[in-house]
């Protein structure tokens, strides 16, 4: 069964495009990762989902009903965790829970402290008073409280240290052991790696790919940056597999996919300042689905 | 109820502020009244030799006997008005869009309920707030009157001028929730608000000063009562309460209608 399906789903808002023609569904009991740059249209989905914004055309039911025609009934069963938190500036941490509690029936408030125990949070702290990691960890409490079935997850790890986002990782895995569906949007594709099934990719408003996260680190794609002391040949790494290279002064550019023992061969030998290997970025990753539609 | 309960906890310094304004307005509004009356000085002729227009501004422009004690408190009425409509429409305003000016609009509006039951307990508690307001200055018009007035209050005149007062802030209200829920932003909607406070205010002045503009009048609620008429001849225009009435009802209902559409910022 689909959790969430939505289909065409286009706002505009006046002239300017928020997202067009948006259409996957998240079937019951994943971890649906949603991955694309900032302002491709991830949170503009999800606050239609929640039917914070109408949408200018098509349509996206959740559990099978229309989320805007049975839009206060559906949120009874929705956590959601917006990407921007803010609260009731001049409450208690505690205050606002409870708040965001006496909206649900049959919340358990012993659930208050226990999250608030695994999150590392002070709940007699006022809001304004809280770092910008802390707020964040308000809203994820907020947003499990009242065990739902569909968590909605916008940008949830901004602001939380390695450790807390491992916490926070474990709770979203333990809800979701339970049955809970998840919807997790960011723009870090290593943690959506980390636990999501599926994704679903958006740039500039549009689907670009629906995958499996298995089929996409099959093309694992890795960034090189070589500074050499002396001149560059570029014929040296006239290889398969090598995209996007590029030449500043001494420095060199380029991304990768295969086995990475064929770079360090290429390497004997040669007079190196520096010699990075990251991740690429998610825009250079969008560039290589770019490359391959074209 | 939660949602009432945290609109009220919000309102109330600003109230308790509101209302303290008020109560020292009429403590020393009716002290003059005493100097008034103490200096023996005869008013009728000393206000002659101001500029119309002067008096007019200051609400005096008709010709009131300050002397009766009536008389001058039914000038307060006009600083009632605009105090009342400021704080009427203000509390509309913001209390509409309160949420995305505080940038936590996402948290209220993903909970299961509708924008109705966010907005109704909102206004339930503007109600309250102008009614609290409205008794406050009812009391303390009751009482310093009374200490000048050898102990008559005119509980009955100064009733109906509260009933009139508190139409105009239900239309106020509504005025301000109106624009809470059509304008962008809270700072746009208080923005509207003031400069309808001040057009208001300027066409009821140029309605007394220029006979030619009294057709004019109908598009003022500050000249939909008069306080010379609620305080001396003891009288509410029905047609005017009728009118604000029908008015207030119709700007509640956009209030919802236009609020139900809106694109929520974050």
């Amino acid at each position: 069964m689909n959790v969430i399906e939505i289909n065409q789903l286009t706002k505009y808002y006046g002239k300017h495009r928020g997202i067009e023609n948006v259409t996957f569904s998240v079937e019951e009991g994943e971890i649906f990762g949603f991955i694309g740059p900032n302002g491709a249209g991830k949170s503009t989905t999800i606050r239609a989902l929640l039917s914070l914004i109408h949408p200018t055309s098509g349509s996206a039911t959740i559990f099978g009903k229309d989320c805007i025609k049975y839009g206060s009934e559906l949120r009874r069963d929705i956590g959601y965790l917006p990407s921007e938190v803010f609260y009731y500036e001049h409450m208690k941490v505690l205050e606002v829970l409870k708040y965001s509690a006496s909206f649900y029936d049959d919340v358990d408030y012993t659930r208050i402290q226990t999250l608030a125990d695994v999150m590392d949070l002070d709940l007699t702290k006022r809001i304004d008073d809280l770092s910008y990691g802390n707020k964040k960890k308000v809203g994820i409490i907020q947003g499990l409280l009242h065990e739902p079935k569909l968590i909605i997850l916008d940008e949830p790890t901004g602001g939380l240290d390695p450790l807390m986002q491992q916490n926070f990782f474990d709770l979203i895995r333990t809800e979701n052991k339970k049955g809970a569906t998840v919807l997790f949007s960011s723009h870090i594709l290593s943690e959506v790696q980390k636990l999501c099934g599926r994704v679903a990719i958006i740039k500039d408003g549009t689907i670009v790919k629906i995958e499996n996260i298995r089929d996409m680190q099959k093309h694992n794609y890795k960034k090189f940056t070589l500074e050499y002391k002396g001149v560059i040949d570029v014929h040296h790494f006239n290889l398969d597999g090598i995209t996007n290279l590029t030449l500043e002064e001494n420095t060199l550019h380029f991304l990768f996919k295969g086995d990475i023992n064929r770079i360090i061969e290429r390497l004997q030998g040669q007079a190196l300042l520096n010699f990075l290997v990251e991740e690429p970025s998610l825009e250079e990753i969008f560039m290589h689905y770019y490359q391959k539609e074209d | 109820m939660n949602i009432f309960k945290k609109e009220m906890k919000a309102n109330i310094t600003s109230l308790i502020i509101w209302c303290c304004a008020q109560v020292f307005i009429i403590y020393a509004g009716m002290m003059k009244y005493q100097g008034f009356i103490d200096s023996h000085v005869d008013m009728s002729k000393l206000m002659a030799g101001f500029p119309k227009e002067i008096m007019v501004i200051f609400g005096v422009g008709s010709s009131i006997d300050l002397t009766n004690v009536a008389g001058f408190y039914s000038v307060f009425f006009l600083y009632f008005m605009l105090l009342a409509a400021v704080h009427a429409i203000m509390f509309g305003a913001v209390a509409v869009s309160r949420e995305e000016r505080d940038h936590c609009a996402d948290f209220l509006y993903a909970k299961p309920i509708r924008r109705f039951q966010v907005i109704m307990p909102k206004l339930i508690a503007g109600v309250i707030s102008i009614l609290i307001f409205n008794m406050v200055t009812f009391g303390a018009s009751v009482f310093f009157i009374s200490l000048h007035n050898n102990g008559d209050g005119m509980f009955n005149q100064v009733s109906l001028t509260m009933l009139a007062l508190f139409i105009l802030q239900l239309f106020f209200l509504a005025l301000g929730a109106m624009f809470g829920a059509v304008f962008k932003n809270t700072k746009l909607a208080t923005s509207v608000s003031g400069a309808f406070i001040l057009g208001f205010f300027l066409i009821s002045v140029a309605v007394d000063l220029y006979d030619k503009l009294t057709f004019l009048k109908i598009f003022t609620p500050f000249k939909y009562f008069e306080g010379s008429t609620l305080m001396l001849d003891n009288q509410l225009s029905f047609t005017s309460a009728v009118i604000l009435l029908i008015v207030s009802v119709i700007f509640f209902a956009l209030t919802f209608f236009a609020f139900n559409r809106r694109d929520l910022k974050t």
